[in-house]
């Protein structure tokens, strides 16, 4: 379980996350969303623990992230996939997703790299294994991005606006992805724009504004008359239909 | 035959120059690259007092004359500790001190290239410091420093041309001795100028070949 209660996170004299409670429970898909700049982003890299946070507490599994020792073990129970993809150029796919395994699980070389090419093959990249990052497209890129996570065998995924960098034709082919995910039990959280999707896979819908967690809701409530209730969400989920 | 005549001989002890020459610079580059690359992973770890220290040190040798600092390690220091310090020994330390405090500067902006995306994609993944450094910043800051430091080794190899004037038998020493004797400077420099030429370009050249492997990723092989 992530369990995150009271979070406060500020950069300078700016408050970006503002007291937010949010338990993300094996094999739960949780949807965040929000518009730009409401803290999303910051929700997930408190998460990880590449931002410390201001006050509060975030316990994966019941490892503290704000305690070095229990960020190690934290770090090892989640897999985060970026919006940018943050491969690593200098290797091929197959070295991207191989590096972790190896170096912090200590699993053989040979073994990691097997493990990867099987990961490749699952997102429909086999052909693509051993080419570098500049060489493959955004898609592939953010494919690779996913089965970098996957490889560490994360009990919870953490994405991050995984396809705000996509046309829609790489979108698709990364959330067909992540749909499939989803359906095998995966436990995610899932910060994004893409409103329609976040529908269709969730279990339930978080909903961020100015830092606050205004909204967490089963997922067929909050597109029902009960998230429409709020004005700050009907008011989101109107504007965005319209694109 | 007049005294003062080239003989095939001298050719012997023109090549015999350049290879002390060439033995100089290569020792002195490797030593200065793993002191230079040991000072920048010290700044890297931030470690306390020994940044400040290193940095102040590169800052001393980048910001004064090579041959000042010939002549304080060859008099200077025999001056003041009261030991014996040979032509050589003085050569080898200053050009790789000097060699270090550049090499430094290199590789520092060389890991300061490498993007904080990098270093935070490597981070959630729990991989440590250490690991970060060896295998997700070094390759990438060894391609982007590979250019400066190739610029770097071909001015390297001309400075190590100071060392003749506290009597190193190196190349510039050697067509002193030439011109000298056969009064013939135009000639005799020219043939030392060609050499360092030569060598400078072989240096250059391995520099741009390690560099293509270096950067092969980067390389478009279509999608």
């Amino acid at each position: 379980m992530i369990g995150i209660t009271g979070l406060r996170k500020s950069f300078g004299a700016a408050t970006v996350l503002n007291g937010i409670d949010l338990e993300i429970r094996q094999g739960e898909v949780v949807s965040v969303l929000g518009s730009s700049g409401s803290g999303k982003s910051t929700l997930i890299r408190c998460i990880n623990g590449l931002e410390k946070i201001d006050a509060g507490r975030i316990t994966v599994d019941g490892f503290d992230v704000s305690k070095p020792r229990d960020l190690a073990e934290a770090r090892k129970r989640s897999g985060t996939v970026f919006q940018l993809f943050n491969l690593y150029p200098h290797m091929t796919a197959v070295q991207n997703i191989a590096l972790a395994p190896v170096e912090v699980l200590k699993v053989p070389r040979k073994e990691a790299e097997a493990e990867a090419r099987r990961l490749l093959q699952q997102v429909g990249l086999s052909e693509r294994a051993d080419a570098y990052p500049a060489q493959l497209s955004g898609g592939q890129r953010q494919r690779v991005g996913i089965c970098r996570a996957l490889a560490m065998k994360p009990s919870y995924l953490l994405l991050d606006e995984v396809t705000s960098a996509l046309d829609p034709e790489m979108t698709a082919e990364v959330l067909s992805i992540l749909a499939n995910l989803a359906k095998g039990g995966t436990t995610m959280v899932f910060v994004t724009h893409e409103i329609e999707f976040a529908r269709s896979i969730s279990s339930r819908i978080a909903f961020l504004d100015k830092g606050q967690m205004i909204a967490d809701l089963p997922t067929e409530e909050f597109f029902s008359d009960k998230g429409m209730a709020l004005p700050r969400v009907a008011q989101f989920l109107s504007k965005m239909r319209k694109d | 035959m007049r005294y003062g005549d080239f003989t095939p001989y001298d050719l012997v002890l023109l090549l015999q120059g350049l290879g002390v020459s060439v033995a100089l610079f290569v020792s002195t580059t490797l030593i200065g690259l793993v002191i230079g690359t040991l000072w920048a992973v010290i700044r890297f770890y931030r470690v306390p007092v020994l940044s400040q220290v290193v940095a102040f040190v590169a800052e001393l040798l980048k910001n004064s004359p090579v041959l000042v600092q010939l002549f304080l390690v060859f008099f200077g220091l025999p001056a003041f500790l009261k030991i014996n310090v040979t032509p050589t020994t003085a050569a080898v330390i200053t050009l790789s001190g000097n060699s270090a405090a550049f090499i430094y500067v290199i590789a520092v902006s060389a890991i300061e290239s490498v993007g904080r995306d990098q270093l935070e994609a490597a981070r959630v993944f729990g991989l440590s410091r250490w690991q970060i450094l060896r295998r997700v910043i070094a390759p990438q800051a060894a391609a982007f420093a590979i250019g400066p430091l190739t610029g770097l080794l071909v001015n390297q190899l001309q400075v190590t041309s100071l060392i003749s004037v506290i009597g190193v038998m190196d190349l510039t020493k050697v067509g002193n001795i030439l011109n000298l004797r056969t009064l013939k400077p135009f000639l005799v420099w020219t043939a030392v100028g060609v050499l360092y030429y030569l060598t400078a370009k072989l240096v250059a050249h391995a520099g741009a070949r390690f560099e293509k492997r270096l950067r092969a990723h980067t390389a478009w092989k279509g999608l």
